[in-house]
């Protein structure tokens, strides 16, 4: 016994309590409701079998249910057109933005430190925010875009169907643009300035600067800043409810936010538990992408 | 020789690019400054006719906003205490060896970090009611909000923990201090910037947390000022103005901090995030 409290005092007992204490916190708080999670995806639960563990078996039923909804292949298109194009927007503007800001300026880098109010900012504030902007009849985004010539007559941004999507999307381009640019702007301040110095004297142009020194030295902070994207629009759920809160008629509903009303809205927490376990494949790709693009920083 | 004008064009350019961006936070401010009926008016105005601020203090008391933000705050607090109490300690002893052991704790963390709450609520949900903890939400969305949190914490502070030389804590160490008491004297005084950092960023993103609380506080007056947010905000709405104050006054506290702390947050963030 003394043995043992002198290794939690001095030895390695302290390391694996400090280490003990987190990971049985976040196994039971996270580890565990996920496989919980795959198993309800596999009962039958409704407000009846709520309160217990044994349930009736369900099978794949609850799979074939929810692939059955009217709504499934509208909220898969959905998800796909607002996970590539989030991404997409935040990767080229934030990319864009990061390059600009490395050149060498006074006040660069606290200007581009307040790009990042808008990731410390309440998702539901922004999402507030856009709303407001993006409202059809007193919005500012269409007086701002009827005066440039852009468009003739409002864009109901929120109750058109084939825009309530893209509302959702603008918004959160803005909300990730931020994180993006901060993360490649950490990439692009780790290559080596005398590249460049020795690219300019054999006489290459910016553009094939950019093209082979910039793009190959960038690799695995793009992979990393890429999968980071992906997770973090998989993540992203805040602004559904503040904006179009899925509609009009699932127009803009998305898995997460799909999976969220069934659990929440309908009750019914197989379904629900049946989507997010879908959801999940998603993110395990985007994850293993993660991991693999910073292992090597991580060992290093 | 045009050389010394390109940085101040770069700089105005640089401006703009703010302007533009920040002109949502810009929007706001304005458009809570302005009286019921000039919201409405078309095209906008883009500085308010006339400053009209009473619809401050009648959204603060017609939101009850004294007791949900009260809650936020409570809530945040009880998440980074959490976060910080296991997250610290977790940090440390993965940021000190190099072996298979930390390898594979590392990696958990990172897989932890990415499963969307909109993933954990249900299961989270479903168990805490068998537990009972239904009974005590506010105490359910601290759990909950601050094992989402604890992966990105971890990442960020082990980062800071590289920092510290280990030769300092082996001194300590030769001097015959315990392991306890190096890491206590030593390496978290050391540290201690980095964490406070972190904390605050834990504490200002939980103090926005609203997927859990909204689906486990069903009492109106346990709720954070997010879900009291919510309550008056859909498709449909049409009181800006409201709305727009009652965000002021809930994001203005964290903006003040952002922009105080924020050459310290920005280091914070590039050292963590990709190492």
């Amino acid at each position: 016994m003394r043995r043992f409290l002198a290794s939690l005092r001095d030895g390695v007992g302290f390391d694996i309590l400090l280490v003990g204490a987190a990971m049985v916190f976040l196994v039971a708080m996270a580890g565990l409701p996920l496989i919980y999670n795959v198993l309800m995806s596999f009962q039958q639960v409704d407000m009846f079998t709520l309160g217990s563990l044994i349930r009736p078996w369900a099978g794949f039923q609850n799979y074939i249910d929810v692939v059955r909804e009217p709504a499934f292949w509208l909220v898969t298109k959905n998800t796909f057109i607002f996970v590539f194009f989030s991404m997409g927007g935040q990767f080229i503007i934030g990319f864009a933005l990061a390059l600009f800001f490395a050149q060498n300026f006074p006040g660069a880098s606290t200007i581009r430190g307040l790009f990042l109010v808008s990731w410390v900012m309440p998702g539901l504030v922004v999402g507030a925010i856009w709303s407001w902007i993006l409202a059809g009849d007193f919005g500012v985004l269409n007086t701002i875009l009827k005066g440039l010539g852009i468009i003739q007559s409002n864009v109901f941004w929120k109750s058109d169907p084939a825009f309530s999507i893209w509302a959702v999307v603008i918004a959160n381009i803005w909300l990730g643009l931020a994180f993006n640019m901060l993360l490649l702007s950490v990439g692009l301040a780790a290559i080596p300035r005398d590249l460049y110095e020795a690219a300019e004297l054999d006489g290459a142009n910016a553009f094939q600067r950019f093209w082979t020194i910039t793009l190959p030295m960038m690799r695995s902070t793009i992979g990393a800043v890429l999968s980071l994207g992906l997770i973090g629009t998989l993540q992203q759920f805040d602004l559904f409810p503040a904006i179009t809160e899925g509609g009009p008629a699932n127009t803009s509903t998305v898995a997460q936010y799909w999976s969220w009303q069934m659990s929440f809205q309908l009750y019914d927490f197989a379904k629900g538990a049946t989507i997010s376990v879908m959801m999940l494949v998603l993110v395990l790709i985007a994850s293993i992408i993660y991991v693999r693009s910073t292992r090597h920083e991580v060992r290093g | 020789m045009t050389r010394p004008y390109i940085p101040w064009l770069l700089v105005v350019v640089a401006l703009a690019l703010a302007a533009v961006y920040l002109f949502p936070l810009y929007w706001m401010y304005v458009t809570s400054f302005k009286s019921g009926s000039e919201i409405f008016a078309n095209p906008p105005t883009f500085w308010p006719r006339e400053i009209d601020l009473s619809i401050y203090p009648s959204v603060w008391t017609r939101r009850t906003m004294h007791v949900f933000l009260w809650n936020s705050t409570l809530i945040a607090a009880g998440v980074t205490a959490i976060t910080v109490i296991f997250g610290t300690g977790c940090a440390y002893v993965l940021a000190r060896y190099r072996n298979v052991w930390v390898d594979i704790g590392l990696f958990s963390v990172l897989m932890l970090q990415v499963l969307p709450a909109s993933v954990m609520v249900t299961p989270l949900f479903v168990a805490f009611n068998q537990f009972g903890l239904l009974n005590y939400p506010r105490t359910a969305v601290v759990l909950a909000a601050a094992a989402k949190a604890m992966p990105f914490f971890v990442v960020l502070v082990r980062a800071t923990f590289m920092t510290v030389p280990r030769e300092l804590e082996e001194a300590a160490l030769v001097d015959g201090n315990s392991r306890v008491g190096a890491f206590f004297s030593i390496v978290l005084p050391l540290a201690r910037n980095g964490i406070l950092v972190c904390a605050i960023l834990t504490f200002m993103s939980s103090f926005g947390e609203y997927i859990y609380s909204k689906s486990i506080i069903q009492d109106p007056s346990l709720q954070p000022a997010s879900v009291g947010l919510s309550g008056f905000l859909g498709p449909n709405s049409t009181d800006w103005n409201a709305i727009m104050a009652y965000s002021a006054i809930y994001v203005t506290p964290i903006l003040a901090v952002f922009v105080l702390l924020q050459r310290r947050i920005v280091s914070g963030l590039t050292s963590g995030a990709l190492k």
